[in-house]
């Protein structure tokens, strides 16, 4: 084995260390932040676990000022000779291009944040755990009458390190346990199911496994939609409310704004939604997937409502947003551009019975993928609702239902939510970037479409 | 990037997983280096550097796959990172009910490097901003020209870069790639009268600076706007109901990318993917079967000179092969990796890639097309009596299954009595994938392409590709408003 210098810092060393050179070559601001993660996965297929999977990284983002002029780096080499090195080519790139108008100083006087440690440390380590894990949500996919299931469990614990040229310090971590698992009776019958949590005790494959497992056998059989092109009243479930309302944090950013790729452009004071919807973004709070105590700026982070009763109230800010915006950030950085850290959605007073009987002509979703826009400044989009989805008449749920599309504005949708679920979940997978703690949503006169052209039978 | 320095843990990580007792092992010093510029109306945003590699290592133990990676790299951690990577393949292997073998696919020894004209480490900051001031400075002058429309949000980021790989396996694959590339993204969007359009323009090749020149990046960018600016003001209701369609090599090429590459893709039949990206309409033994016309011809060519998706060699260190997709409406090979190929009793044709040292090679498409006919553009339009050309699209997807898929158009023409007329308004085309390919009456000699980042994966990888084709004409088909 061959040996090499190592020269290796731990990430607080890392960081101080990259500050102090960035000061010695004459920058006046740096801002460095080392994230340190360590992620496992286990993913399964037809009952089968197709792999386990550790990755274990450290990256580090400076971010230099001089002059009024900026640069931000990404480096995954902490090896002190290659830092010092990646930190001097900075320097040299920022004095090559001109003054940037939208820079901002940071404050004077940094702060400094020493969070506890409140993560589960279970996750630390898990690939001992996950492969059990999997096991049980097959077992109960299985049980509820899937033939096989599909899925992947990841968990982890990320740590967050930051140090400033103005003295801001800090340090925090968290912890998630994510399952995904999608169950099948036949090509055509699919069901979902999702458990995300913060520790191992909000954790619970089993129910995910069940759920997914009862979606697969009540899809059997499943017709394709007679009455196409016409609007139908949309129960959404947490999964798929999620995928849609999770987006506002995103079209919430000052960037989105400014770029023009949010529908929420000119709308500051105004309704945006129906006066049941609230929502907000988070930073931390109980069962929060994503907490962060402080931004990539070292701003202290906090709690946004973005809409409350319907009409929207903020913007996600960092500190140059926050200053061509003549507010205050809202410690949502992003260097370049202010983003969400948790979605909330606000909780309603009603159960999934309640709303499915408050349904003339409907449609239940639990799952939906590849939501693409039209038009970002519209919020014009369609997406593709996936696995169990029933046509409800009459306030009875009365049969699955296949091949169909949702084709809609978010502005319209979101202005037609008549009822929310007082249960929520917390949501976070391929199709939810941003963690989301959401409620089944009833919304009304949503259009509804079938691709033209026979469908084949499906493949042995 | 130090790729040199670390071969030899990469040489160590395999040796040492064999005498632990992997069937098959392979082990990858992956990373890249490059820079990156926004612009944003008009205003420039910090630039950004970015440098990252790390190891990865991938073995099969008692029928099981295991896959560590990391970018701590000491002669300790690659040691932990070799046993744990065994331990855990091992632990999972009672879970396993499908037991994993690589086959033996023929193993490649090779370099693999990229011509630049210019290069690509002179895209500094400073190049990149002075890119995209030139290319902003075209759009305000389109501005200027166009009546009453205005183009207040474009939002622009160019990239150069170069990605770097040692790959070794332990059936005998040495493989050391340097790719350099440029890449560019926009997304520009025309207000007149409280309306609004917007376009997303993507661009991207392998190769030096002379890139930028060769694909006549500032023109392009000013005639997309020109066109949406257009779009917006002049615009008139889409006819609906069935008509003919003439698809542009844009519209061809998501077609071809989305319904015939993705469905294609044998990790993807076999449903490994299945709780993701998702399985397919078709099963392993479908190949043969008829999905299209006789005139629907698509393939996907890992080994196209320039191209945003080239990879001659994949990933598992197998040659990479162009694949013929489709040949004349039927289904003739699938997108293989070792495993898969293994599992099937096919030949492996090299599709297996990585987007980075942290991330599995899984099975990927590259330039994935409708090869070109033998009619001009304007031959196949003479055809059309009453129709519609989709030039280019904004909205689209399709489902997991890759069976019901949308493609609504951006800058679309009506057809009548075999000429384009005026532009309509965002048709759209939803259709199922055998509708779609059976209707295929002809194919422009045409052959373009446009580049992207095709996701799948978990996590999720975003890989770039190319997606492209000729004109193709389709034959009644249904068009929605």
């Amino acid at each position: 084995m061959p040996r090499r210098a190592s020269g290796r810092m731990a990430p607080a060393e890392s960081n101080d260390f990259a500050v102090s050179v960035a000061k010695k070559l004459g920058a006046d601001e740096a801002v460095t932040m080392t994230v340190v993660s360590n992620e496992r996965m286990a993913r399964f297929a037809n009952s089968s676990v197709t792999v386990t999977k550790t990755i274990n990284e450290s990256g580090m983002m400076v971010y230099l000022a001089k002059g009024g002029r900026r640069i931000i780096g990404s480096s995954s080499n902490p090896e002190k000779t290659s830092l010092a090195k990646f930190v001097g080519l900075l320097c040299k790139s920022m004095m090559s291009i001109p003054k940037d108008e939208s820079y901002v100083p940071l404050p004077p006087k940094g702060r400094r944040f020493s969070s506890k440690p409140r993560y589960d440390r279970r996750l630390e380590r898990a690939e001992d755990l996950l492969t059990g894990y999997a096991g049980d949500a097959i077992d109960a996919a299985e049980g509820a009458g899937a033939k096989r299931a599909a899925g992947s469990l990841e968990a982890g614990v990320v740590s967050h390190y930051i140090a400033a040229s103005n003295g801001t310090a800090g340090e925090e971590a968290s912890s998630k346990i994510l399952l995904n698992i999608r169950a099948f009776t036949d090509r055509d019958a699919s069901g979902h199911g999702l458990s995300c949590s913060a520790d191992v005790k909000g954790f619970h494959p089993d129910i995910a496994g069940a759920r997914a497992g009862a979606h697969s056998k009540s899809m059997r059989n499943a017709g394709e939609l007679r009455e196409p092109g016409s609007t139908f009243s949309i129960l959404m479930s947490p999964t798929v409310a999620s995928n849609l309302l999770g987006l506002v944090g995103d079209f919430a950013s000052a960037f989105s704004i400014e770029a023009g790729t949010s529908y929420l452009v000119g709308k500051m004071g105004k309704k945006v939604a129906s006066s049941q919807l609230d929502l907000t973004d988070m930073s931390s709070g109980d069962g929060c997937l994503q907490p962060r105590s402080f931004d990539d700026e070292g701003q202290p982070t906090g709690s946004t409502k973005l809409i409350e009763r319907g009409v929207l109230k903020s913007y996600l800010h960092n500190l140059s947003t926050a200053k061509r915006f003549k507010t205050r950030t809202t410690g949502n950085a992003g260097l370049i551009e202010p983003g969400p850290w948790n979605i909330e959605v606000g909780e309603g007073d009603s159960s999934y019975d309640e709303m499915v009987k408050e349904m003339k002509l409907g449609l239940v979703l639990t799952s939906n993928w590849y939501t693409r826009f039209k038009n970002y400044r519209t919020g014009e989009f369609s997406t593709v609702p996936r696995d169990g989805t029933y046509l409800v008449k009459s306030g009875r749920v009365e049969e699955p239902i296949k091949g169909i599309r949702i084709s809609d504005s978010l502005e319209r949708m979101f202005s037609s939510i008549r009822l929310l679920s007082k249960d929520r979940e917390w949501i976070q997978w391929w199709e939810v970037d941003t963690p989301t703690l959401c409620p089944w949503v009833l919304v009304d006169g949503v259009t509804v479409t079938k691709a033209y052209g026979d469908t084949p039978a499906p493949a042995g | 990037m130090p790729i040199d320095q670390y071969k030899d843990y990469a040489d160590y990580c395999v040796r040492e997983a064999r005498k632990a007792g992997a069937q098959y092992a392979e082990a990858r010093i992956h990373g890249g280096a490059g820079s990156g510029f926004l612009l944003k109306n008009g205003e420039p945003q910090p630039s950004i550097v970015e440098d990252s590699f790390g190891i990865a290592a991938r073995v099969i133990v008692d029928g099981a796959m295991g896959f560590s990676a990391t970018n701590l790299l000491s002669m300790q951690g690659v040691k932990d990172l070799t046993a744990t990577t065994v331990k855990l393949a091992r632990a999972s292997s009672r879970l396993v009910k499908e037991p994993i073998s690589m086959g033996e696919s023929r193993s490649a020894s090779k370099k693999v490097s990229v011509e630049e004209k210019e290069p690509i480490e002179g895209g500094d900051p400073n190049w990149l901003k002075s890119l995209l001031n030139d290319i902003d400075k075209r759009i305000v002058a389109v501005e200027r020209r166009a009546k009453g429309v205005k183009i207040p949000n474009r939002m622009m980021v160019a990239s150069v870069g170069v990605e770097e790989k040692y790959i070794v396996t332990s059936d005998g694959a040495k493989v050391e790639s340097r790719v350099p590339r440029f890449h560019f993204f926009g997304i520009f969007t025309a207000l007149k009268g409280g309306r609004a359009a917007q376009r997303m323009v993507q661009q991207g090749e392998t190769g030096g600076l002379e890139i930028v020149k060769r694909i006549r990046l500032l023109e392009l960018v000013e005639e997309e706007t020109r066109i949406l600016a257009e779009v917006l003001d002049q615009a008139v209701k889409p006819p609906t109901g069935i008509m003919d369609v003439v698809l542009s090599p844009e519209l061809s090429g998501i077609a071809a990318h989305e319904s015939v590459g993705h469905p294609q893709e044998a990790d993807r039949i076999l449903g490994r993917e299945g709780a993701q990206a998702g399985e397919s309409y078709l099963s392993r033994n479908s190949l043969g079967m008829k999905v299209g016309s006789s005139e629907a011809f698509v393939s996907d060519d890992p080994t196209l000179a320039y191209s945003n998706g080239y990879s001659p060699v994949d990933d598992e260190g197998v040659t990479s092969t162009k694949r013929r997709l489709i040949v004349g409406g039927k289904i003739t090979e699938f997108l293989q990796n070792r495993a898969t190929a293994s599992l099937l009793g096919v030949k492996n044709n090299g599709s297996s890639r990585s987007v980075g040292f942290d991330r599995e090679p899984i099975i990927r498409m590259s330039n994935t097309f409708v090869e070109p006919g033998d009619y001009s553009t304007e031959e196949l339009v003479k055809q059309v009596k009453d129709g519609i050309y989709l030039k280019s699209f904004t909205e689209w997807n399709i489902d997991d299954k890759r069976l019901n898929q949308r493609y609504t158009g951006l800058e679309a023409y009506r057809i009548r009595g075999g000429e384009t007329k005026e532009l309509v308004r965002a048709p759209i085309l939803e259709i199922t994938t055998p509708a779609l390919w059976g209707s295929v009456k002809g194919r422009s000699k045409r052959l373009e392409f446009e580049a992207a980042s095709c996701g799948k994966g978990d996590p999720m990888q975003g890989i770039p590709v190319w997606t492209g084709g000729p004109d193709t004409l389709l034959g009644g088909v249904r068009m929605l408003a």
